[in-house]
This record gives C-alpha cells, sequence and structure tokens, in this order.
C-alpha cells in the first residue's frame, strides 16, 4: 500500500519533537526536607548517608552483642580505646566518608560510656607528630608506636574493600567493610564483624 | 469565497508549521564542540593556560575553577579540559576534583545512549545525543589523575584510580581487545601499589605495564623490587643480568619520577567532502540502493558535499624533552604515544563516520521531498510554496548538521618518563620541552621519594 504524502512528514514532526524533548529542564537546588525520601535515592556509586548509617548500626549492634562489650558492661573497666582509619581498599574516593563514620563510631562510644574514647582529633595531631620523623601520613606499620603514645588497650580498626565491575550498559560496585577490634597487649582479635552493600549505575 | 481564502489559508499555515518548528531549531543549532574549546586552546597555544581555564569556565558557566558545572550536554568533556590544565598549573586538588567529576559523569552518559539519540543522529548530526568516549579516553582519565594525587602523595588516591583504571581495562580487554590498553596507566598503578608497600599488586601492575611497552625506567626498581626474584617472564627478561640494587633506606636514597606531558593531541575539526570522493571512500560500506540514489542525486546537483569530522594536525609529535637534575642531563624514555592511539582509533571508525554523513545527507533530501509534497498536497495553489518548503527543510537540516567534533582537546600528544635515585635532599628539576622551560624544586627523604608531573599543552 503505498504510504500517504502526508504521514512522511509527520513522521518526521514527531522524529524532531522527541529529539527536542530530549533536550530536559535545568536542575534546581533543594533541601533534604523539601523532598520527600531526597535522601533515599542513590546519585553515585560513592558512600553516602544511608550507606553510613546502614554500616554503622550493622557493625554497632554486632559490637554492643559481642562477648568482650558484653564483659565491659559487666566489670565497668571503661578500658582507653583509640579508633584508627579505615583502610580504603576501594575503586571509589570513600576516605571522607569513612572519616565521618569513624566521627560517627567515636560519638556512640563514646556515649555508650563503656569504654574511654581516645579523641580521633587529638589522636590525629598525635599521629602527625609521629609521622613527621617518618615523613608521611598515617602508617598502619606504626600503630603500635602510636598506641604506647596514647595508652590505649585496645583500637578499632577496618578495611573497606569493593568488587567493581562494568558491563557495557551497567555499572555495580559491592562494598565489604570489615572492622575489627584489637587487643594491644596480646594483638588478638577481641570482635570483628563484616558489614556489605551494593551500590549500582544501572539502565532503567 | 471568504470561506475558501480561510480553509486555504488554514492549510498553507499547517503547511507551514514543520518549516517554523525546523527555523526554530535552525536558530538554537550552535556550532560544533570545537567551536566550544577554541578560546582555550587559542590560549594555551599562547602558552597562557590561565585563560584557557578562563575560556573554559565561561563555557561552563562558572566564575572560577573553583566551582563545579551543572554536568548537563557535553559540560563532562570540558571538564576534562579544565582538569587537564588545572594539572599543567600545579593546582592537582583541583584537577583531581575535575577528572573524578568527569569520569563518573562519562561513565554515566556512555550507559545513557538511547534510541531518541540514535534517531537524533540518523536525522540531524552525529552530535546529537551523549557522547560517546573511545577507549584511550576512558583509560586515559584514570591515567592522569593518578598523577594528580601522586603528585600530592595522596597513595590511597592514587590507588583508588589504579582500581578504577583496572575496571575500566578489564571491561575493554573482554569488549574490545588489547588494542587501547595503555601501558603508562599500568605504571602508574605499579607505582602507586609499590610505594604503598603492596609488592604483589605493584607487581602484577609492573607486568601489565610490560606487556605494552619495554619500559627501560622500571629495570631498576624491579630489581630492587623483586630481589632477582621476578615472579613473571616479563619481569625476568627485564630484570635479567644485574644484580638488585641495595634498598633505598640501605643507602640513604630517594626515589625521583618525573613526568612529562606535551604537546596536543590532534582536534577533531569538520569537513566538507566531496560526494564523489566520499562515495569512493566508502563505496564497499554502501548498500547499492544508497549508492545509487546517492549518486542520482549527486549527478542531479542537489548533492555535492558530505560534512563529517576528520583529525587536524596534533601539536608536539616529533619534541623531544630534556630534564636536568641538579643541572645534569638525564635520560626520558617515551612513555605513551597518545596521538598514536587517536590516530588508530579514528582510523577504525572513519569509515563509518563517512557512511553516517552520507546516510544523514539522503535523508535531508528525502525530508526536503517529503516536505514539499506534503504542502503540495495540503495546498492545491501553493505555486512555488511547496518548493520553498522543500528546500528550506532540506536547508534547516543542512544547517543542523553539525560533525561531531568532540573529544579530549587538551590531552599531550606524547607523555616522556624518567626515574631515577637521587640522594636524600632538595633538588632542583629543570624540564624543557615545546620552547618552555619549567622548574621545580623537590625535597625528598632517605627512602622516600617524589612524583613531580608536568604538563606542557601547547
Amino acid at each position: 500500500m503505498p504510504i500517504s504524502p502526508i504521514i512522511r512528514p509527520a513522521a518526521l514532526l514527531a522524529a524532531l519533537t522527541l529529539a527536542a524533548l530530549s533536550i530536559g529542564c535545568g536542575p534546581t537546588y533543594v533541601r533534604g526536607n523539601q523532598v520527600e525520601g531526597l535522601d533515599d535515592a542513590a546519585m553515585s556509586t560513592g558512600i553516602d548517608r544511608r550507606d553510613i548509617e546502614q554500616l554503622l548500626h550493622e557493625n554497632l549492634t554486632s559490637l554492643m552483642a559481642s562477648p568482650v562489650a558484653k564483659a565491659w558492661a559487666h566489670d565497668g573497666s571503661r578500658p582507653t580505646l583509640a579508633i584508627y582509619p579505615l583502610s580504603n581498599q576501594t575503586s571509589e574516593h570513600i576516605d571522607s566518608q569513612l572519616q565521618a563514620l569513624l566521627s560517627d563510631v567515636e560519638t556512640y562510644l563514646a556515649q555508650a560510656s563503656l569504654v574511654t574514647v581516645v579523641s580521633v582529633e587529638r589522636q590525629q595531631q598525635m599521629v602527625a607528630e609521629v609521622e613527621k620523623q617518618h615523613g608521611g601520613g598515617f602508617d598502619p606499620s606504626h600503630i603500635a608506636e602510636y598506641n604506647r603514645q596514647l595508652g590505649a588497650k585496645y583500637y578499632l580498626t577496618g578495611k573497606v574493600f569493593t568488587a567493581d565491575e562494568r558491563t557495557e550498559d551497567e555499572r555495580r560496585v559491592q562494598y565489604f567493610m570489615f572492622m575489627q577490634l584489637i587487643e594491644v597487649a596480646t594483638s588478638a582479635v577481641a570482635w570483628q564483624n563484616r558489614a556489605a552493600f551494593t551500590k549500582a549505575l544501572i539502565q532503567e | 469565497m471568504r470561506r475558501r481564502h480561510a480553509g486555504l489559508a488554514g492549510r498553507k499555515r499547517a503547511a507551514l508549521a514543520p518549516l517554523a518548528l525546523l527555523l526554530g531549531l535552525w536558530q538554537a543549532a550552535c556550532g560544533g564542540h570545537e567551536d566550544r574549546v577554541r578560546t582555550a586552546l587559542q590560549a594555551l597555544d599562547r602558552g597562557a593556560p590561565a585563560e584557557a581555564v578562563a575560556a573554559l569556565n565561561e563555557q561552563l558557566e562558572v566564575e572560577t575553577a573553583a566551582q563545579l558545572p551543572a554536568l548537563r550536554g557535553d559540560n563532562a568533556l570540558l571538564l576534562l579540559d579544565r582538569g587537564n590544565i588545572l594539572l599543567s598549573m600545579d593546582s592537582y586538588r583541583l584537577s583531581a576534583r575535575d577528572l573524578g567529576a568527569a569520569d563518573k559523569s562519562i561513565d554515566l552518559l556512555d550507559m545513557s545512549r538511547g534510541a531518541a539519540h540514535d534517531l537524533g543522529k540518523y536525522l540531524f548530526s552525529d552530535d546529537v545525543g551523549p557522547y560517546k568516549a573511545p577507549a584511550y579516553e576512558k583509560l586515559l582519565i584514570n591515567t592522569i589523575n593518578m598523577m594528580n594525587y601522586l603528585a600530592q602523595r595522596d597513595l590511597s588516591g592514587a590507588r583508588v584510580e589504579a582500581r578504577r583504571l583496572a575496571v575500566m581495562q578489564r571491561y575493554l580487554r573482554d569488549h574490545e581487545g588489547e588494542t587501547a590498553l595503555l601501558g603508562l596507566g599500568s605504571y602508574l598503578a605499579g607505582l602507586a601499589f609499590e610505594k604503598s608497600s603492596q609488592t604483589d599488586e605493584a607487581l602484577l601492575h609492573y607486568d601489565d605495564a610490560l606487556r605494552h611497552g619495554s619500559y627501560p625506567s622500571l629495570r631498576r626498581p624491579l630489581r630492587a623490587l623483586t630481589r632477582g626474584e621476578p615472579r613473571s617472564p616479563r619481569i625476568a627478561a627485564l630484570i635479567e643480568g644485574e644484580a638488585p640494587p641495595p634498598p633505598l633506606d640501605e643507602t640513604g636514597e630517594a626515589e625521583l619520577i618525573v613526568v612529562v606531558g606535551f604537546g596536543r593531541v590532534p582536534q577533531k575539526v569538520p569537513q566538507r567532502l566531496p560526494i564523489g570522493l566520499a562515495l569512493t571512500l566508502v563505496a564497499n560500506d554502501l548498500s547499492p540502493t544508497d549508492r545509487a540514489r546517492a549518486s542520482e542525486l549527486a549527478a542531479k546537483g542537489l548533492v555535492t558535499w558530505v560534512n563529517y569530522p576528520t583529525l587536524a594536525r596534533g601539536k608536539g609529535g616529533y619534541s623531544i624533552p630534556t630534564l636536568k637534575l641538579d643541572g645534569r642531563s638525564q635520560p626520558m624514555e617515551q612513555a605513551l604515544d597518545v596521538e598514536a592511539q587517536v590516530r588508530a582509533a579514528w582510523k577504525k571508525n572513519e569509515g563509518t563516520v563517512i557512511l553516517s554523513a552520507i546516510t544523514r545527507t539522503l535523508a535531508r533530501i528525502a525530508a526536503g521531498e517529503a516536505a514539499q509534497g506534503a504542502t503540495e498536497a495540503a495546498a492545491e495553489d501553493s505555486g512555488p510554496l511547496g518548493l520553498l518548503v522543500g528546500l528550506l527543510t532540506s536547508a534547516t537540516l543542512t544547517a543542523l548538521d553539525t560533525p561531531d567534533t568532540r573529544g579530549w582537546s587538551t590531552l599531550p600528544a606524547r607523555i616522556a618518563i624518567a626515574r631515577t635515585r637521587v640522594r636524600a635532599g632538595t633538588h632542583d628539576v629543570v624540564v624543557g620541552v615545546r620552547g618552555e622551560s619549567r622548574r621545580a624544586r623537590v625535597s625528598v627523604a632517605a627512602g622516600g621519594w617524589a612524583f613531580v608531573p608536568v604538563m606542557v599543552l601547547r
């Protein structure tokens, strides 16, 4: 059947309109309380506040349920605890988010009154002083030296890893966070936990 | 009579609607990507990187380089350019931020091309729709950003870039073969892990680098790192013949790594090619029907040219950088010929680009004929109106057809590297390339290291 000459320009017009629509509208800045569920949306494959809350919840729930925490609660000894940076072994630049996570851990443990937490800020100053002699930043291999200076009985540390994969139209980043509580005198692992979550860029 | 006139006027208005829409789009149309970066590149040619950044800021609609623009349209590409220029100005922190933001945005663009974009590409222009970065650009984002982190001695940041690079390398190896896997990225990834005391990972990356280049500057560091026990045949072949040197902290020495990026890769520029020549170039790829149609239109004089992008001359392809350390000349080796990567990628796609330009030209003529037919059918006494609508439709689509000249315009044409042991203390580094002399003073502790990136983008 021959196509009407009117149809072809109509199809052309539709195509032009479609292409013009793809230009879209401009962005608008908003506050979290202006848009319901704003914090729920994933906007990148990095770590955001919601991920931090999930990690914090999982890890601290596990720590508080551990035998060592129960022993502290029972004997009321309030040992000194140092908190060291979590090592970023991921494919995302999340160092500042991990720092925020540690500050949240510090706040929680200080409020729980089970341990005496060395101030993260004071600890960083001390690390900087030690590392002046070594010519660098925080070095996990110098933890024993830091602990001597801080008088810590336990220290909390950890690592974050990712399994990062990409296909033609998707990218998936699976995070695995391991946190450990180490007894300084014996280097024994007093508690360990793994928390995991996934972020991805997918085709809808 | 009045009613008939009113009816005719209505039909003419209806016929003119597509014309009005096309004219509106014509007005909205702008030049190709080369127009957006022209001022910045001219400033780089004059050796004025700050002016180049200001020109890009204007395009990005921000006031200073401290601001990140909205990542819409092709802003991610301009951000790559700005990041590269900021690196050349030793603004490593801002450069790392720009390249990092662009990296994520390019990922997003890469995965967002849809049917509407393909339709626009078919009807209007190659540069309709999101930019799809070629493989070498994706790999160089992480490679160059590693330089920013190494220059700041931020090994954690450098390792993140190294891991991002490895993900992309793995993807490209699985999907596009080995051609785009650049050795320099693996070299720098090896360096990041070596200086983080993660020897196993460092050796994996160094081994990968040696798949793509000989890198004599790695010989001594690898002898020291492996202590004479190579983990792979490639590393064994490189380090054989001499005993491993003592570790840096035993000798009280330090290591200095200087990376020099110079010149600029060839930019994509629009080119008008006679239709006859274009048809010859893609004779084997064009369908017989399209070839016959194109030849017929060419014979009628309706199609004389096709618009398509081509590569201009690069800058700096034959330059040789010099390096003086405390006044003494040091050898530099070629780490990467970026221009060769750009030309190879272009050669691979050139036929498709020309073919697409010819197909689009045929579509434009067809659209013009359709519009003319529709106008004549709608307005019986349209007179020359039908022809005018047809010609304007075709002409408007021609005007909208901007060849896709998008690309990372400020990539250096070549990158050279020097790696040497120095005594602990302060050293003067002088790099001479492309008529410029860059100086840096670095202090290194015993057993330490310093990374000095130098970009001369002219």
